[in-house]
């Protein structure tokens, strides 16, 4: 039992690192621009057939290219669509990026077809890893360690860098942030894409467990959504705690209780919700009040 | 005063205007229903996770017409394609069908909820519907309506061509199935199986749709040590399991069988992946395939630069029909329709296939399939291990009896 137990445990957690990585982008954007990015599974999938189109042209290392192109990809579309949304109605930037969600998945429907690509671990990463009572395949433990990366390098960036702070104080207060000779919407194209980069990076990720097909990011909006909701909007240690916990309650309900595992991480948001309705690290957003 | 007559001399002027253009709508509906064009819906998926499907069906529909010279009854034949997304929509496009496009006659609905929902249409306003996916038992049973068909084998029957194929591979089964009408389905008519072949149920798991990691289960059944897996996911759910199967090492540890899958789920998957035994309804690359549909598969590879999918058979099948009858019914009444594809029969093949009439449902073997050890063609990745049924008489008996079924056909 306990062998079950501790896979599962890490099974659920490089779920949850998947979530995560989706969820940090999806909680970025919203928190420095103001905008809920319905259009960010569509980037998700979109990493995923950039990646796949890398690998065919150029094979399995040219597949670190994926993130940077859908970030740029990530940047016209903020010049051209995004920037208009900034300071007007929620409402309005939801219909916007849902539309643009559709535009996205049709687009790469008619670029490169209505059936799924086939996408395998690389050669050099399939297997499975036993330690103990623990078994998990090379490939999880890939993603766990470039998961693990790309957050403490996300979080070096927005701590310690010069560019960081100004992402931070420009959340905060736009306003002060131009006064001081910023230019602060170059600063915000520059964000977009890299919440886009990061989504490229989790269907990246993505793609050798779940099918390439134009719709794959629908299966993980959702619990990406969940994960900002309960960490907290805006919040990247939110986004961490609450990812890690989405999976490991998911993958702990399958082990124990299969009729409900759809329903655990939403009673998990229904109940967090409750006690901390901003979320487990929301804070009061003047900005959003 | 005045401004008050104006308002009602605008109104009535308005409302008049509006009958005289409702007028024009209705007689260029009724010119276009005698002389112009002959309109056909077909509701298969656009987007989302069925669009592969949609467009296999809808090239198979489009092939069908094409062969048929773009013509029946001498007349040209237009096609009005609309979006199969969910019940509630497809039920919409459905009316819309009708209503708008002024259709003969609809094929289409490749899951059972919205071939429910559709089917209500449909008798409402009495026009002939022939799904082509769909394989909930309710459809030809218990819900069964005149003026629907279905091309697709229930899921019972399919069931009882597989099981026995399961059962030779070993005793301890463990089911992996859908949690919704479909794998209860599943569920339902393999445990009564079971005991006929000797198996016994080592572990169950309903998975909720849209899942994307399966790594869970997999582990669940790596614990359960069962001899072989029966399964009931499709589509998306299908494919991630599968990759997820393989990416365990799970590929050649412990055999999957399942029923209603189709060739894009193996496409999409790639040959590094893909392993089991199916039962499908054709497969393009059958050496019993007969002469027509080695044309069609033809006519299909040259347009598109790829095989014919069992999806693409379906459609095509199912608007074959269509056309046959209307030409047999020398007219687009629906009742005469009916009445024809009630009578419609194919006897390309060894065994022929028609629409039972009553109930409506296509009685015709189904192949059974495994996936090759190796695979080297991009689309070829089966072997086929053998047909359903070997016989017209055991067909008919696998689809069972009136009884079984439970159909209360009404009267026409």
């Amino acid at each position: 039992m306990l062998d079950t137990l501790v896979s599962q445990t890490a099974n659920g957690l490089v779920l949850g690192f998947v979530y995560v990585l989706i969820a940090v982008g999806l909680s970025i954007t919203f928190g420095l621009l103001g905008v809920i990015n319905f259009a960010h599974g569509a980037f998700f999938a979109l990493g995923a057939y950039v990646a796949w189109q890398l690998y065919q042209l150029f094979g399995w290392w040219a597949v670190i290219l994926a993130p940077p192109i859908v970030g740029v990809v990530g940047m016209l579309i903020e010049v051209t669509i995004i920037r208009r949304l900034y300071g007007k109605e929620p409402l309005l930037s939801l219909i916007v990026t849902f539309a643009l969600a559709l535009l996205i998945e049709a687009l790469i429907r008619y670029g490169w077809g209505a059936d799924g690509k086939p996408f395998n671990p690389p050669p050099f990463l399939t297997g499975i890893v036993e330690v103990g009572p623990l078994l998990i395949t090379k490939y999880r433990v890939a993603v766990f360690g470039v998961t693990i990366t790309t957050l403490l390098a996300l979080w070096a960036f927005l701590v310690w860098t010069p560019y960081g702070r100004v992402l931070r104080a420009g959340s905060r207060d736009p306003e002060m942030v131009e006064l001081l000779g910023i230019n602060l919407p170059r600063v915000l194209t520059a964000v977009f894409g890299l919440g886009c980069a990061l989504a490229a990076i989790a269907g990246l990720l993505a793609a050798p467990l779940w099918t390439v097909s134009p719709s794959m990011a629908a299966n993980a909006v959702m619990p990406a959504f969940v994960v900002v909701a309960i960490g907290g909007l805006g919040s990247l240690r939110g986004a961490v705690v609450a990812g890690l916990a989405v999976g490991v309650v998911t993958s702990l309900t399958i082990q124990f209780w299969p009729e409900a595992a759809a329903a655990s991480m939403y009673v998990l948001m229904f109940a967090i919700m409750l006690i901390r309705p901003r979320g487990l690290f929301g804070e009061r957003w003047e900005r959003f009040e | 005063m005045t401004r008050m007559n104006r308002d009602r001399r605008s109104l009535i002027r308005a409302v008049a205007g509006l009958a005289a253009l409702s007028a024009v709508g209705c007689s260029a509906a009724a010119f276009a229903q005698s002389e112009g064009p002959i309109r056909i819906g077909l509701i298969y998926s656009k987007q989302g996770p069925g669009a592969a499907i949609g467009q296999y069906l809808q090239r198979g529909s489009e092939l069908a017409v094409e062969q048929a010279g773009r013509k029946v009854l001498g007349r040209p034949i237009e096609l009005v394609w609309l979006d199969e997304p969910n019940p509630q929509v497809s039920q919409q496009n459905m009316q819309r069908l009708v209503d708008e496009n002024k259709v003969v006659a609809v094929v289409g609905g490749n899951y059972s909820s919205s071939a429910l929902a559709m089917m209500s249409v449909a008798n409402r306003e009495k026009i002939p519907l022939i799904l082509t996916g769909a394989a909930a038992s309710e459809i030809t049973g218990k819900s069964c309506s005149r003026y629907t068909f279905r091309t697709q084998a229930t899921v019972p029957v399919q069931m009882r061509g597989l099981m026995p194929y399961v059962s030779q591979i070993g005793k301890k089964v463990y089911f992996l199935t859908a949690s919704y009408a479909f794998g209860q389905d599943i569920l339902r008519s393999s445990r009564a199986l079971l005991k006929e072949n000797g198996a016994t149920e080592v572990g169950v798991d309903e998975v909720p749709i849209n899942t994307a990691d399966y790594s869970s289960y997999i582990l669940k059944i790596r614990q359960a040590k069962p001899d072989v897996i029966v399964g009931g996911l499709v589509g998306g759910d299908f494919s991630n399991f599968m990759k997820q199967w393989n990416e365990m090492g799970m590929k050649d540890k412990i055999p999957y069988a399942a029923i209603a899958v189709t060739d894009t789920d193996f496409w999409d998957v790639g040959p590094q992946a893909s392993t089991g035994i199916f039962v499908k309804p054709w497969y393009y690359n059958n050496p019993k395939n007969t002469e027509v549909e080695k044309k069609m598969m033809a006519d299909f590879t040259k347009k598109y630069n790829e095989p014919p999918s069992d999806k693409t058979w379906s459609g095509w099948i199912g608007m074959r029909a269509l056309l046959e009858s209307i030409e047999a019914a020398k007219s687009t009444d629906a009742k005469a329709i009916v009445s024809q594809l009630e009578k419609w029969k194919n006897t390309e093949g060894e065994i022929p296939f028609f629409f039972r009439d009553w109930d409506h449902q296509m009685v015709r073997p189904a192949v059974i399939v495994g996936v090759k050890k190796q695979i080297t063609d991009k689309w070829d990745y089966f072997d086929v291990l053998k047909n359903t049924s070997d016989s017209e008489a055991d067909t008919a008996k696998a689809f069972g009896t009136k009884e079984e079924v439970g159909c209360p056909m009404p009267a026409l």
